[in-house]
């Protein structure tokens, strides 16, 4: 029964899809249908949400148009293109079927693709000016990344210091001198007491007492700071005329310098007699380099890393070896409860498998708490899983051809299975173990990120206190030991091709 | 000499394979088993060594019962009968050589096999054995790097580890080419006349069976339905082996398999 057209096209103007349905296109219909109203439904969603204080369509429409303009009218008109294009596709179609032709046109699901496209691109914020305008701002903290090295050592230094004390009461009787020890640097302070630097009202300072401070014993022709410490034994580097105190010895070793005591808060529960420290220091680098904190972390944990992935594939064979037996059907189809054991398995397996490692390490973090072990138990549990259905399907896969040959020399059962059953599982068990062990390595770098230890904690942290070079370092030798592995791990597989 | 009395085989989803087959395989025959795909050529192979349980019937092997066998009386049965197939079941992975010691397994320590060793004597045997199928060369190779003649080849050097008295072959050149199959069915014959080794094979091509044979039994659906010597299959005509075979045989020279597909 052929429809009229402009019955066709009404029955599309009340309902997308309706009209092809009438022209026997029932896929095509439909899928018109659920598209259209999908995106209808998607459209109206944003629009509520967007302007969510608004109890009226008309005002909520309004304000989606100040706050989400774009949107609103871009998927607007392709909503109304979309239900107009379905009319005349109706129409086009009812003509088609006159003709006896039954081919509609594919235009009407390109505009639906090109709809969905438009909704996903407004729905996920991409805005790609902003490549090009941010790119300056990430130049700064990529290039720290892609070149830490500096911060991956320390220069050692070698520090020659001497002390005296100084009374901060110009009443009191100043504290005994220690004796400076022969061949050792020593310094002397001149008056022995005085007033520290203070603020008055305006917040002005007020000099202390200028003190003269003299040393020797020290190596020759160097630079000198001068530190201070209070009562409290809080250090400082004082300043004079807003610059730190330092100065270089003579050729003797000898120094003199000249300053006002510094500011220093005093809080007013401090009892006792003001007795504050003077400090010269020589800091002298000895040319050595040593490893830096963040390298030293970063080797750590790098290291804590890749046993994580080794702990966890091989807690994953164990468990994983008898629940393959469970998962095999050429093994499990002898009986009714054994199928279904294989049913059972094998979908328990699949939910497992479907859930992200990164999932299981929040699980395991509440359940054993933060560290290394919740990684290696969120890594374990995905890894039983994944290598269950490999290893399953490698007993699936194994041949019944050797075993009946080796069967019919008179063999016994633990030879056959040793000659005939063993060498056809050890090349996919070993090939799928190591590239889970190399799928686990990876997965530990960015496991630590939710706190199951392994280095991604690290490169968290280290991004959070913006310290890009010792990211850097971790980024480095995450990159560098993944590569490794996917190299070994690849040849390793080949050979046991 | 082997006696097979009144042999049923019916397998567990009720398929019979095998009614009621009775022949004997005097020391020394080349004795081929025709029949269609599914007439039940490889169910009686491989119910003489046991590979399969017949359900009913009698096999005697030198007066042995072999259906009375229990499962750990089996190995002194199966190591005087060696095998080979039509998909020659070497494992794979596994080397050339120890592919053929493997052949060994039934007279060999299970204990000191378990952890790969053989004796010296058997060492020696396999070379032998593969000098004896010309692959000296290949042997540290792994088998599936060989040609299918060579693993043949290699299938043949096995069942000779096993100093068998009777080789069954079931349709070990189905899956060879005309000339590689003459190349494999002269090793067999050579077995046959310079070794005094019984053959029991199962073949598809009627100008092979003339060739080879020295006496034919015929198989349809599980039932024996022909018995000739060798006279007889030299003057068979091909409506007699169609008879046998079913109205699609042909013969090897005009290149298509007889039967249809090898199975
Ligand atoms: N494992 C099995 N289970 C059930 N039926 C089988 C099995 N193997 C073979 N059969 C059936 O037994 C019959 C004989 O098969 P087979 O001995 O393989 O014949 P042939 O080797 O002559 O082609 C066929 O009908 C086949 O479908
Ligand atoms: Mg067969």
């Amino acid at each position: 029964m052929i429809i009229p057209a402009p019955i066709t096209a009404l029955a599309s103007f009340i309902l997308p899809g309706l009209g092809q349905c009438l022209n026997g296109k029932f896929r095509r219909g439909a899928t018109l249908f659920f598209s259209f109203s999908t995106a209808l439904g998607l459209f109206l969603w944003r629009v509520a949400t967007t302007a969510h204080r608004e109890i009226l369509w008309s005002g909520r429409f309004a304000k989606t148009f100040q706050l989400e303009g774009g949107f609103l009218i871009v998927v607007g008109l392709g909503l109304i293109a979309v239900w107009l294009l379905g009319i005349w596709d109706a129409w086009k179609l009812a003509h088609l079927n006159k003709e006896g032709k039954r081919q509609g046109s594919p235009w009407l699901f390109v505009l639906v693709l090109t709809l969905f496209f438009s909704i996903g691109w407004q729905i996920s914020e991409i805005d790609l000016r902003k490549l090009g305008s941010e790119a300056s701002e990430a130049w700064v903290p990529l290039s720290k990344v892609l070149w830490p090295w500096e911060a991956s050592y320390d220069a050692v230094t070698n520090t020659t210091e001497a002390s005296t004390t100084i009374l901060a009461d110009p009443n009191g009787t100043p504290p005994e001198i220690v004796p400076a020890q022969e061949g050792q640097p020593s310094i002397t302070v001149f008056p022995r007491k005085g007033v520290l630097s203070s603020l008055d009202e305006n917040n002005d300072v007020v000099p202390g007492t200028l003190v003269t401070v003299r040393g020797k014993g020290f190596f020759p022709e160097e630079e000198v700071q001068l530190w201070w410490a209070d009562a409290m034994g809080n250090e400082f580097r004082p300043r004079y005329e807003s610059q730190y105190v330092t100065t270089l010895t003579d050729s003797a070793g000898a120094f003199q310098v000249k300053f006002a005591m510094p500011y220093r808060l005093i809080p007013p529960s401090a009892t006792g007699p003001h007795i504050h420290t003077v400090m010269a220091r020589q800091i002298q680098d000895t040319g050595e380099i040593v490893a830096s904190e963040p390298l030293k972390l970063t080797i750590n944990l790098i290291i804590e890393t890749i046993f994580m992935g080794m702990m966890a594939t091989f807690f994953g064979i164990i468990l994983a070896i008898p629940v393959s037996f469970l998962a095999a059907k050429n093994l499990m189809s002898g009986s009714r409860l054994g199928i279904s054991i294989y049913y059972i398995t094998r979908t328990i397996l699949n939910i497992i498998r479907s859930i992200e490692p990164l999932i299981w390490a929040l699980i395991a973090v509440v359940w054993v708490g933060l560290g290394p072990f919740a990684g290696i138990v969120a890594l374990t549990i995905h890894s039983v899983a994944a290598l269950g259905k490999l290893y399953s399907e490698a007993i699936e896969g194994i041949d019944p051809g050797p075993i009946e040959a080796i069967q019919a020399t008179g063999a016994t059962k633990l030879q056959t299975i040793v000659y005939a059953v063993i060498p056809q599982m050890i090349p996919p068990f070993v090939s799928f173990t190591i590239y889970r062990w190399d799928i686990n390595v990876r997965m530990s770098t960015v496991i630590g990120m939710v706190g199951g230890g392994g280095i991604g904690f690290l490169l968290m942290q280290y991004i959070r206190l913006l310290d890009y070079k010792a990211a850097g370092i971790a980024v480095w030798f995450i990159a560098v030991t993944v590569s490794i592995l996917d190299y070994v791990s690849a040849r390793i597989r080949e050979r046991f091709n | 000499m082997l006696e097979i009395k009144n042999l049923s085989m019916t397998y567990p989803d009720g398929t019979e394979a095998l009614k009621d087959v009775s022949f004997t395989v005097e020391d020394g025959e080349f004795l081929v088993v025709i029949g269609l795909s599914g007439s039940g050529k490889s169910t009686l192979l491989r119910c003489i060594n046991r590979l399969l349980d017949p359900t009913s019937g009698t096999i005697l092997w030198n007066g042995t019962d072999a259906t009375s066998l229990g499962h750990n009386q089996l190995r002194p049965l199966r190591r005087e009968i060696g095998m080979i197939f039509q998909h020659f079941n070497l494992v794979k992975r596994s080397s050339v050589l120890t592919n053929v010691l493997a052949g060994r397994l039934g007279y060999a320590s299970p204990l000191s096999t378990l952890a790969g060793q053989f004796s010296a004597a058997d060492r020696k045997k396999a070379a032998e054995a593969l000098e004896r199928v010309g692959l000296a060369p290949q042997a540290r190779k792994r088998a599936d790097e060989l040609s299918g003649g060579q693993q043949q080849r290699v299938g043949i050097a096995r069942a000779l580890m096993q100093d068998p008295k009777m080789i069954l072959a079931d349709e070990p050149v189905a899956s060879l080419d005309p000339v590689l199959a003459h190349n494999i069915l002269g090793y067999l014959e050579d077995l046959n006349t310079e070794s005094g080794i019984t053959v029991l094979c199962s073949l598809h091509y009627l100008d092979l069976v003339q060739r080879y044979a020295t006496r034919v039994i015929g198989l349809r659906d599980g039932h024996l339905v022909y018995e000739g010597n060798r006279e007889d299959i030299r003057s068979m005509t091909d409506a007699q082996f169609k008879d046998i075979y079913g109205q699609n045989a042909e013969r090897i020279a005009t290149g298509s398999i007889t039967g249809g597909a090898p199975s």
